[in-house]
């Protein structure tokens, strides 16, 4: 593994360093931003899954104290008038293969809507359109720190490193009370979507992997976006809207990956990953929020003479209120990894509970309680009860600071 | 015009006396077609509440009446939101639409009674657009996909918007009217709120309509603009 990275990694600073003078040489119309996200933090959870453990939050015991959140800047840019190039790039303060990691970057085709119909096309590294929670800048959630079993899952080990087409029909600007919309995606670099859900299972916090980036330390870590069996993957979805009061969204996504295929240099393996997920978020004009979302699939590796599978499913509903500057939380996860194999299932569930508090268009300030409670036959193995509670509580204060502030 | 012309060419003395006579029928309630009354028109949800801000517009059923002048109007954009998010204006009018955000904007219109798009841009750099058709026109940013604003560009003599208890009014020529009402939110078809009416030789007309169905709610007012919505 360690020669693939050393032979990457040059590379892919280059072509950092170029987009981002690209994006600087675009000079004035570019749009910037940056934030500074600190912590204090106390926690009784198991060994954090970026030191190698199986702890379900973002801070274990010993990260109790002064934490850095995220350290983020963002960039987006005009590429004449239908183009532009948007890019995110963080700094966790973790242990991954380079300090500063970009978690999107992609451009952007926007033709002008035509007789009530929008297309847009990305192309580059993102998210597909499946959260409904983490809708604010740089993929964070205005309700909570942490986020949903499942986001935290997509934030971990999906994005599309490719293409994607999106077709709205905008019955709302035609006098209709529904907008519908269309999404299709095909992607690369995803033999590895599977593989932390598989080893570590569900987990609930913020920590976005970078592109191309490691989760778990040096030499115990896995690659989520790797490309060797040459095939790729697909996402498909429906978005249906009423006025802009309520979001359903349903999307099938499948890597293709081929399970019996394995890197020769790193000697990591295929995980063929596949679900099926669903979202519901309805607001009202008296400031609440409700979020539902389910997911349902299953990853599985075929090595020399082994079948070897993990179904997965969760969900979670998150309530919300805003009274002015301040948002009151509350969110339950329910989520389970089952197995054939021995010892590689997980099953438990979640509350979150958060205040945030937006003082002004710069500070913000955050305070949520989490608590987890899993079953896990991986903890068992490393000589621990399987069953865990664990308490993370955290202070955050955030500075944001750029063009649209 | 033709009266007064011919007015020209009596004496000073009949001059005089049919003025009187004009003074004594319109004390009576009794003047010709051409002196103006109080057309007043209340709109209210079906629930029976005033209903603010809708578009009222009038026209003569007989004749073409006056056509209203064309207008220069300006919509900025402040704060990732059109200002104001709806604007009235007779045809032919011009409207500008600067931008006052520090973030570009891009403007467009799919809408059949005027098509256009405003590139990318901050400030003025772009010369008022014209509007030649009647309709409504529905505004949009490409890049910001909340902002919505309407423009309605109207033929009709006497136009204007509701006020805080509901109610438009303006002095028109007595005669027979269309009257027609519309709101950006408006759930009911615009037939349903076609009304035909008679100034007759009243001093005031009021006319009260009420909607069918209830409006759409309002957007969200103060979600953020970061937020993807």
């Amino acid at each position: 593994m360690p020669s693939l990275l050393h032979i990457q990694r040059p590379r892919r600073q280059r072509w950092a360093t170029l987009t981002l003078l690209a994006l600087v040489a675009t000079g004035r119309a570019a749009d910037w931003q940056m934030s500074l996200d600190t912590r204090l933090v106390t926690s009784d959870a198991g060994r954090s899954f970026m030191d190698g453990g199986l702890g379900t939050s973002r801070f274990d015991r010993n990260d109790s104290g002064v934490q850095l959140g995220r350290a983020r800047l963002a960039l987006s840019a005009p590429l004449g008038e239908l183009w532009s190039v948007h890019l995110d790039a963080s700094v966790w303060d973790d242990k991954d293969r380079s300090p500063l990691g970009v978690t999107e970057a992609y451009l952007q085709f926007r033709p002008y809507p035509r007789a009530g119909y929008r297309l847009r096309v990305k192309a580059g590294a993102f998210y597909p359109p499946i959260s409904l929670e983490n809708r604010a800048a740089g993929w964070e959630s205005p309700y909570t720190l942490s986020y949903s079993a499942i986001n935290t899952w997509l934030g971990v080990e999906v994005r599309t490193i490719g293409l994607e087409a999106q077709l709205d029909w905008l019955g709302t600007r035609t006098g209709h009370d529904f907008d519908l919309g269309l999404t299709a995606g095909a992607f690369g670099w995803n033999e590895g979507a599977g593989v932390v859900l598989a080893g570590n299972g569900f987990m609930l916090h913020d920590r976005q992997t970078p592109v191309f980036g490691r989760v778990g330390p040096p030499g115990a870590g896995v690659l989520p976006f790797q490309q060797f069996d040459g095939r790729t993957g697909v996402y498909a979805g429906v978005e249906g809207r009423y006025l802009d009061r309520v979001v359903l969204r349903v999307l099938r996504y499948d890597n293709r990956a081929d399970p019996t295929k394995m890197d020769t240099v790193s000697g990591a393996i295929a995980w063929d990953t596949r679900f099926n997920s669903a979202g519901l978020r309805v607001e009202s004009g008296t400031g609440w929020t409700a979020i539902l979302q389910w997911l349902d699939g299953e990853t599985s590796i075929a090595p020399p003479g082994l079948q070897l599978a993990w179904p997965f499913r969760a969900q979670f509903a998150l309530l919300s209120k805003r009274f002015g500057r301040q948002t009151l939380s509350a969110r339950y996860d329910r989520f389970e990894v089952d197995s054939n194999v021995d010892g590689g299932s997980q099953r438990g569930h979640a509350w979150t509970a958060a205040w945030l508090f937006d003082a002004d268009a710069h500070w913000r300030l955050a305070l949520e309680w989490l608590r987890v409670r899993s079953s896990s036959y991986d903890r068992a193995d490393t000589g621990g009860p399987p069953l865990a509670t664990e308490t993370q509580l955290q202070l955050a204060v955030r500075y944001a600071f750029g063009s649209g502030l | 015009m033709r009266p007064p012309t011919r007015a020209r060419r009596h004496s000073c003395a009949a001059r005089r006396a049919a003025g009187a006579l004009v003074l004594l029928l319109a004390a009576l309630g009794r003047a010709g077609p051409v002196l103006a009354a109080t057309l007043v028109i209340h709109v209210q949800t079906p629930d029976g509440h005033a209903l603010s801000g809708a578009v009222v517009t009038v026209r003569p059923l007989e004749g073409q009446g006056k056509r209203p002048a064309p207008v220069h109007a300006v919509m900025d954009q402040v704060n990732r939101a059109f200002a104001p998010d709806l604007l009235v204006v007779p045809v032919g009018s011009t409207v500008a639409f600067p931008n006052s955000d520090s973030v570009s904007h891009q403007i467009y219109s799919f809408s059949a009674a005027k098509r256009f798009q405003l590139p990318l841009y901050h400030g003025k750099p772009y010369p008022p657009v014209q509007f030649d058709q009647t309709g409504v026109i529905t505004l949009g940013c490409n890049i910001h996909d909340e902002m919505l604003a309407y423009l309605l560009v109207t033929d009709a003599p006497y136009f204007g918007r509701t006020d805080a208890q509901g109610a438009w009014s303006a002095d028109v020529v007595r005669g027979r009217y269309q009257v027609t009402i519309w709101h950006p939110r408006l759930r009911d078809s615009q037939a349903d709120l076609e009304r035909e009416l008679t100034v007759g030789d009243a001093d005031r007309a009021e006319l009260t309509l009420h909607l069918l169905k209830s409006l759409q709610p309002a957007p969200i007012a103060d979600r953020p603009h970061s937020w993807d919505y």
